[in-house]
């Protein structure tokens, strides 16, 4: 088999339901691109690990829910991320986390997401082919490239995928799934800009131990948190800006906990690259798929400081659940 | 558990040195004191340019900012204190900063000072998130960035951006956007950010923030001042043979120069952009770092007390 057919027509497209891939586009940060890619690569990277996919397929993302396509072939599908959004074929519901065969005429509706949890991934087998874009297909909303012409899905588009065999039906085991919930323990590195030199001693360990709200205006750009006055320990940035958060700008971590002025900011695939202001906390590899199904306007966080071996030793035992090897067969 | 892997002391050449952890696949590495000194980011190109041509397995990038590189790495290929030793190593072979003649263009931008677009940004600012804000009085930046400064007025404030050559430390923030610092610094201006940010910047419009003047490549959020708008500098469509082969206008170590023109002037030149014939000003001039040294020095006192009154005019104002 070989070429691309014709899988999904969008009836609905949802909220910003994008196609993305996984890990973005990478090595562009100094010409100000960060990666795009799923806000929650975790679930992302497990339904196309159901549907037989390679590691860098695209798939789509899709906010809250709100999806319907007529499927256009005979192939297979899977359906990840967020709970209290059953899918369904053809009015009925089918599971999360495994494989569903689907046949040209079908139709797969996402409805609202009702939670815990904000995004759920859709892959197709064979992987949604869009134009490669700066060497990938991820959807970069900020820069206006990647995915459908660098937009969110509009009804009236019709996706096509690779050509490609049915995949073997496999199903996640409950102990592999990320466990979604409303109040949400992300894990998180001090720094680089922390204390004694940025923060004081008593910020940081507000900073891990207050419950922060997720703020509405939340999105693939950054996730803000409740305003909050830290005491710094120094008066201002200087030369750089009169608030204590402003520095000489320089490049961001993606997850890094970045403190606009008294708003701190989680800095999402979209972020900016670079800016002045302080980033005091970076949330570690493993903790990422995290921030991108925190509820907006509801969920709340606390942060867990790691060390370097805990969280490397995190993000291992992530792979393992990506890994289709470790799935049941249906 | 500190953020701060190790330090070094400034020795000879080479400037005091940091390492900060920024989670589990990045290293943050800082060059000399929290000073406008623009040799740092001379210093910050040439080492970039160093490690790319390493071919270093594992680090995936190195993206600079004004005094510091942000290592991006694989754990799984390289343990990060392997990674601080290649620094250590390339740092050690640097040659002096003075000797070198940097590559560079000086390319000539139009700018509309407080025009619409930046005046509606700073509206949907002061409508939706915050109106109370000290920087957005009467709907625009550009009073608050005269009266932090200590300047004469808004005419004052004009002549001050045009008067002098911004040099382009690096690019980001979103694609293509240049971070650029006066080249004379007695045009060195500084101004609080937005604080909170603003979730909504037009596309062209230019701005400052801290000592730091940007251009704002796309719609996008954003905490610079805003005090005018130019031509577009990014544009991944390529409508303009500017942008063919390379979506970004301004590369690092490329000197800006504004000059100053109508709204309507601008709007005109915006439109020819779209047409693809507006004519870019674009010309090639390597820059000598011993050349800008001598002009500095020739200047150091005027602008050093230009700087004490613009610090004193700052101390009575109020902060976003």
């Amino acid at each position: 088999m070989s070429g691309t057919q014709a899988v999904f027509d969008v009836v609905s497209p949802g909220l910003q339901t994008l196609v993305q891939d996984h890990p973005g586009r990478r090595g562009l940060q100094s010409k100000g691109f960060f990666p795009a890619g799923p806000v929650d690569p975790v679930s992302f990277r497990i339904a196309n690990a159901l549907v037989g996919n390679a590691a860098d397929a695209a798939a789509l993302e899709i906010p809250m829910g709100r999806l319907t396509v007529r499927v256009l072939a005979d192939t297979a599908i899977a359906v990840t991320g967020a709970s209290g959004a059953e899918p369904t074929l053809n009015g009925t519901p089918v599971p999360l986390w495994q494989t569903v065969p689907v046949r040209a005429g079908d139709e797969v509706v996402c409805p609202t997401v009702k939670g815990p949890g904000f995004r759920l991934y859709l892959a197709v087998a064979g992987g949604v082919d869009v134009p490669l874009v700066l060497g990938s297909r991820a959807t970069y909303t900020m820069g206006g490239i990647g995915g459908v012409e660098g937009r969110a899905l509009a009804k009236g588009d019709v996706l096509r995928a690779h050509r490609v065999a049915a995949p073997a039906p496999l199903r996640v085991p409950d102990a592999l799934r990320p466990v979604m919930t409303n109040t949400w323990e992300i894990e998180v590195m001090r720094g680089p800009h922390a204390d004694p030199d940025f923060l004081t001693e008593a910020d940081w360990r507000d900073l891990v131990g207050r419950e922060w709200k997720v703020d509405l205006n939340s999105n693939r750009v950054g996730t803000r948190l409740n305003a909050h006055r830290f005491t710094w320990s120094r008066s201002s940035g200087g030369v750089a800006g009169g608030h204590p958060s402003n520095i000489l700008d320089g490049s961001y971590p993606i997850g890094g906990v970045n403190t606009n002025g008294d708003v701190p900011v989680i800095l999402g695939p979209d972020g900016p690259t670079a800016g002045g202001f302080t980033v005091v906390a970076t949330v570690v590899q493993a903790g990422l798929w995290k921030v991108g199904q925190l509820r907006p306007g509801r969920d709340t966080i606390r942060f867990r400081e790691v060390d370097l071996d805990e969280a490397l030793a995190l993000a291992e035992r992530l792979d393992y659940t990506t890994d289709a090897r470790h799935y049941e067969e249906l | 558990m500190s953020a701060v892997i190790t330090r070094r002391r400034a020795v000879g050449d080479t400037p005091r040195i940091v390492y900060r952890a920024a989670g589990d696949r990045h290293v943050l590495v800082e060059y000399g004191e929290l000073a406008l000194d623009l040799e740092l980011n001379f210093y910050v190109t040439a080492v970039a340019a160093a490690l790319a041509a390493r071919r270093v397995a594992g680090l995936v990038e190195a993206a600079p900012g004004f005094r510091s590189l942000l290592l991006h790495y694989e754990p799984t290929l390289i343990g990060r204190d392997a990674l601080v030793d290649v620094l250590e190593d390339v740092h050690g072979a640097q040659p002096p900063v003075r000797s070198l003649t940097l590559p560079s263009r000086r390319i000539t931008l139009p700018i509309a000072f407080d025009d619409s677009e930046s005046r509606e940004s700073v509206r949907r600012y002061a409508t939706t998130i915050r109106q109370d804000a000290p920087n957005v009085q009467d709907g625009s930046n550009i009073d608050y960035i005269v009266e932090y400064n200590g300047l004469g007025g808004r005419e004052d404030l004009y002549a001050t951006i045009t008067g002098t050559e911004w040099w382009n430390a690096y690019t980001g923030f979103f694609p293509g956007l240049p971070f650029m610092y006066p080249l004379d610094p007695r045009n060195a201006l500084t101004v609080p950010k937005y604080n909170p940010t603003r979730t909504w910047t037009a596309e062209g419009a230019v701005g400052i923030g801290g000592p730091c003047v940007a251009i704002y490549p796309v719609a996008s959020p954003g905490g610079y001042q805003l005090f005018g708008r130019t031509v577009p500098v990014y544009d991944v469509l390529g409508r303009h043979d500017v942008f063919r082969g390379d979506p970004l206008l301004l590369r690092p170590g490329d000197r800006v120069r504004f000059l100053r023109v109508s709204e309507d002037q601008l709007l005109a030149a915006r439109r020819d952009v779209l047409e693809n014939r507006y004519e870019y000003m674009i010309e090639d001039d390597p820059f000598p770092v011993a050349d800008h040294q001598a002009r500095m020095d020739a200047v150091r006192d005027e602008a050093a007390a230009l700087r004490a009154e613009r610090d004193a005019a700052a101390a009575r104002t109020e902060v976003p």
